[in-house]
């Protein structure tokens, strides 16, 4: 046992504020996860398809890295290749200093906490600014984030308006949304500015070399639209083999993580900007990095690579419940980028079983962690080949139990009496004399108050062993126990009649644009339909409720015929977002893009960039307006992921609602780094 | 002649709790079944498995399987974790080991925890029990998440006349126990129990049943400490009531 880890654990017991804070992070994720999945059908099947899925791809890794890397360079990504951190560090630093860049926008990749980008980079002199608004508070803070999907989850929001009132001059409020609009406007900066653009990848697509990427706030979509170059950090693990696979996925990690159907932007990234394109990276990496990874694959510990990463471990498990994220530290006190269950493995797999293998032991092995992780990860089966050692060599003679010694040989001991039923007996005879001999101490009492250094006293009185054994009293009392004669159960149907009514699904009667209006209504969008004829119309009374007069817009030939017409001829401004006017169009407060798909089953819409389409005017105003074809509708994620565009052009993005963020206190806020109003014009042609 | 089982008693009851066995005995008596106790049997060596101790819990498991194969029929363990334990750990510890694995396997098919074996392969829910108190109930871990096991011992509480159920609240948390975890990690462990205290304490029940006499162990344990009068009980002496 680690000593920085006991006493990071009282404090943390200790610590009021925090556990205040984990106990409304565990109960609002587990609330708001239950009724994501109560919306998904079979949701079993669905999760053990995922796991079949990653199992897949782990066993078969390096052709399905080929396949993603061949793909991705045809599109013209440029792949790099790391073994460790060392390597990725050099190879992103060599990217920044031939674009002699000064300024680094990121977006949250935990693959980079883990091989300590930031520090790295700031050490040669480069400024790296976190966006995500959990990070950006942590990094604020000088602290590494507590939870792998909601960095800031120990600080209540008290602590964050004293670090802005610190560090950005803003005045003290218990207002989560001006506190949030503080950061919206300091990073809008960073955005504009930055040289370069790091995100991390939560998926990559075999078949098509596509990078899927998931955010809320709009910071992923920035870092990775604005900024001339993009580098993406992948684990190589992160691989999934199709686009159909990639909308399983899509259908469980947002439900696990944040309890959504889908996030509020799911980017779709193929290649940087091409010929004519409006935005976009020009130059965009990948660095795939290893970092221990092929090695976890060749142990006993490989289905931990499996894991996508949600969190829902983390909220689910009552040990991280009780000491939060910090306090998950290696023997001399490094905190590890991931904690909760899957860090105890992640941890020992990546960092070292002798630093890290003691996080393993810090479980109950209760399960709660494996029923809720979306990918079917045998959790408590993994901690326990943690505490055995079988990481630690191939050769199963050199590997070692990570138990404490007084209790190892305690355990020993026992099986050494235990697999003699004759000593087994004999000790529990001496267990229960020690007991009577005991019983004195304590008044005659049952209860033992063994001291507190045995683990049990601290806390828990100890049951005193009972003079004679059930199987002494057993044996001695056989032949008086009676036979009673009653007729036998045994053959009959087991299930017969216990069977409870299962609950009956509730299946949603609404499809096509109603069920899109509904979701997109619920999500905090709007949503209007009209005629074709109507368009422009529609799109005025939006500009006119709101009091604005100029608009971003894209090119008109990408716009349903005639709009951009009536809303000149009706005085409205119109500009076009090209690269070199986007920082003073950024004060341009709407939007007007047209999308390609809607997506009915989460009221999204998916837009794709290319010439005449800036992706920039979806993501930069604070309100965006999208024009969608019902007959572009579609039913499901699996149905939009087969449109044509989103495979060939650089960049898409599917979006779900008005920019979100719940960093603080979970209390959600709408509108960070994206637009905060979503406004769907339907145009029905009939 | 009744069917035979055989009784895994485990070695917390056997040791701490014979008056429990002895209700065990009773209630599968009364379920129509003969018990039998082989004398081979002592502990399943899940205290060894979870301290990472395979090698002690590969002999742990090898004397349980050469303990139970001379003696055919069901198995029955008053126990979600020993149950889970010999259906899907055993597994584990002779991943490598066919022999050892097939033999596991076969004594794996025939185990059954308590309640499930009442429910699921006797069909009996009414025992003929009766209580007068509120009972909750709390769901042990390993017989929940690890043999799905939950609907059964409900069924039969529910039958037991004149005990009114109440649900506990957060019923499916853990109680702190997790054997070796609950001396190694003994404040985190406290920390979980303390919720579970809290729950009982709030569902109003005097009783708490259990099954699996590891969590019984520990809320009593935690509950003599803080000078509670609930008490946690296995779901045999419930059952056993007349």
């Amino acid at each position: 046992m680690s000593k920085v880890f006991r006493s990071r654990i009282h404090t943390s017991l200790a610590d009021e504020n925090l556990q205040a804070a984990l106990d409304a992070n565990a109960e609002r994720r587990l609330k708001v996860r239950k009724e994501a999945f109560a919306s998904l059908p079979e949701p079993e099947d669905k999760r053990r398809h995922a796991h079949e899925i990653r199992k897949q791809v782990i066993e078969h890794l390096d052709e399905y890295l080929e396949q993603f890397t061949s793909r991705a360079r045809q599109n013209g990504m440029i792949i790099h290749q790391a073994v460790d951190a060392e390597q990725a560090i050099s190879i992103i630093v060599e990217i920044a200093s031939k674009q002699q860049a000064e300024l680094i926008a990121k977006s949250k990749t935990m693959v980079s906490e883990e091989i300590g980008l930031n520090h790295a980079l700031g050490e040669l002199g480069l400024e790296v600014v976190e966006t995500d608004l959990g990070e950006y508070i942590v990094q604020l803070r000088g602290e590494p984030p507590s939870h792998i999907i909601t960095p800031a989850v120990h600080l209540r929001r008290a602590d964050v308006s004293r670090l802005f009132e610190e560090k950005l001059g803003l005045p003290y409020t218990e207002d989560i949304g001006k506190m949030t609009d503080a950061a919206r406007r300091k990073l809008r900066q960073v955005f504009l500015n930055a040289d370069i653009g790091i995100s991390g990848v939560n998926f990559g697509v075999a078949e098509t070399g596509t990078i899927c990427l998931v955010t809320n706030e709009g910071n992923g979509r920035m870092v990775t639209t604005i900024p001339r170059v993009h580098i993406a950090l992948m684990g190589i693990e992160r691989i999934v083999p199709t686009l159909d696979d990639l909308s399983l996925m899509l259908s469980l990690l947002p439900r696990s993580a944040t309890g959504q159907k889908l996030s509020v932007y799911t980017s779709l990234i193929n290649g940087p900007r091409r010929g004519e394109d409006p935005d976009g990276p020009v130059e965009r990496h990948i660095v795939l990095i290893d970092n221990g990874r092929r090695s976890t694959r060749n142990s006993g510990l490989q289905e931990i690579l499996y894991c996508i990463r949600c969190g829902a471990c983390l909220n689910a498990c009552p040990v991280f419940r009780e000491i939060g994220g910090h306090a998950y530290v290696s023997r001399e006190g490094k905190s590890s980028p991931y904690p909760g269950p899957i860090g105890s493995v992640v941890s020992p797999a990546l960092f070292g079983q002798l630093q890290f293998g003691h996080l393993a032991r810090a479980s109950s092995l209760c399960g709660a962690c494996r029923e809720a992780c979306p990918v079917d990860i045998d959790l408590p089966k993994l901690l326990l080949r943690v505490r055995a050692g079988m990481h630690t060599g191939e050769n199963p003679a050199s590997r070692k139990p990570n138990a404490p010694k007084p209790l190892g040989s305690g355990l020993r001991l026992f099986t050494l009496a235990a697999t003699s039923p004759r000593l087994f007996t004999i000790a529990q005879r001496l267990a229960g004399f020690a007991g009577s001999l005991l019983s004195p101490l304590y008044k005659g009492d049952y209860w033992i108050r063994l001291p507190k250094i045995s683990g049990w006293g601290y806390s828990k009185d100890f049951p005193s062993p009972a003079k004679q054994s059930f199987r002494s009293r057993y044996f001695d009392t056989q032949q008086k126990v009676g036979e009673i004669n009653r007729t036998s159960h045994l053959g009959q149907d087991p299930m017969a009649s216990q069977e409870t009514q299962q609950e009956i699904l509730r299946i949603p009667t609404l499809m096509g644009a109603e069920r899109f209006a509904a979701e997109l209504t619920a999500l905090g969008g709007i949503f209007i339909d009209c005629k074709p004829e109507q368009v422009a119309q529609e799109v005025i009374q939006v500009l006119k409720s709101k009091g604005i007069n100029q608009l971003l817009a894209w090119n008109e030939t990408c716009l349903p015929p005639g709009v951009l017409k009536g809303l000149v001829d009706a005085g409205v401004e119109v500009s076009y977002p090209e690269a070199a006017t986007l920082e003073p169009n950024s004060l341009i407060i709407a939007g007007l893009t047209g999308a390609s798909i809607g997506i009915a089953e989460t009221g999204s819409i998916v837009v794709t960039g290319s010439a005449g389409r800036p992706l920039s005017a979806s993501l930069l105003p604070e309100v965006h307006i999208a024009l969608l074809w019902e007959k572009d509708m579609v039913e499901n994620l699996e149905q939009a992921l087969h449109n044509e565009e989103i495979k060939r052009l650089p960049a898409s993005v599917i979006i779900s609602g008005p920019s979100r963020t719940a960093d603080i206190e979970m209390t959600l806020t709408i509108g960070v780094h994206g637009p905060g109003e979503l406004v769907v014009i339907c145009i029905r042609e009939k | 002649m009744a069917d035979t089982i055989q009784l895994f008693i485990t070695c917390i009851i056997d040791t701490f709790y014979p008056e429990v066995g002895e209700a065990v005995v009773s209630v599968l008596q009364k379920a129509g079944v003969h018990v039998s106790f082989p004398p081979g049997q002592t502990c399943c060596g899940q205290p060894a498995f979870n301290a990472g101790l395979r090698r002690e819990a590969r002999k742990m498991a090898m004397q349980t399987i050469c303990a139970f194969e001379d003696y055919p029929g069901p198995v029955v363990i008053p126990s979600g974790s020993c149950a889970s334990m010999l259906r899907h750990s055993y597994a584990e510890i002779f991943q490598d080991d066919p022999e050892w694995q097939h033999r596991a396997a076969d004594l794996a098919k025939r185990s059954y925890e308590l309640s499930e074996f009442l429910v699921d392969v006797l069909g009996i829910t009414d025992l003929g029990a009766s209580f007068a108190g509120k009972l909750t109930y709390h769901s042990s871990c390993h017989l929940l998440r690890g043999l799905g096991v939950d609907r059964q011992p409900r069924a039969l509480l529910t039958k037991v006349r004149n005990a009114e159920f109440i649900e506990l609240p957060d019923t499916a948390d853990c109680c702190g126990f997790g054997g070796v975890f609950s001396v190694e990690h003994a404040e985190i462990s406290t920390a979980m129990l303390k919720r579970k205290l809290k729950n009982i304490d709030t569902s109003g029940a005097s009783i708490v049943v259990s099954c699996d006499a590891g969590c019984v162990t520990n809320i009593n344990g935690g509950l003599h400490r803080v000078g509670m009068n609930q008490r946690a009980v296995h779901i045999a002496e419930v059952l056993d009531q007349e």
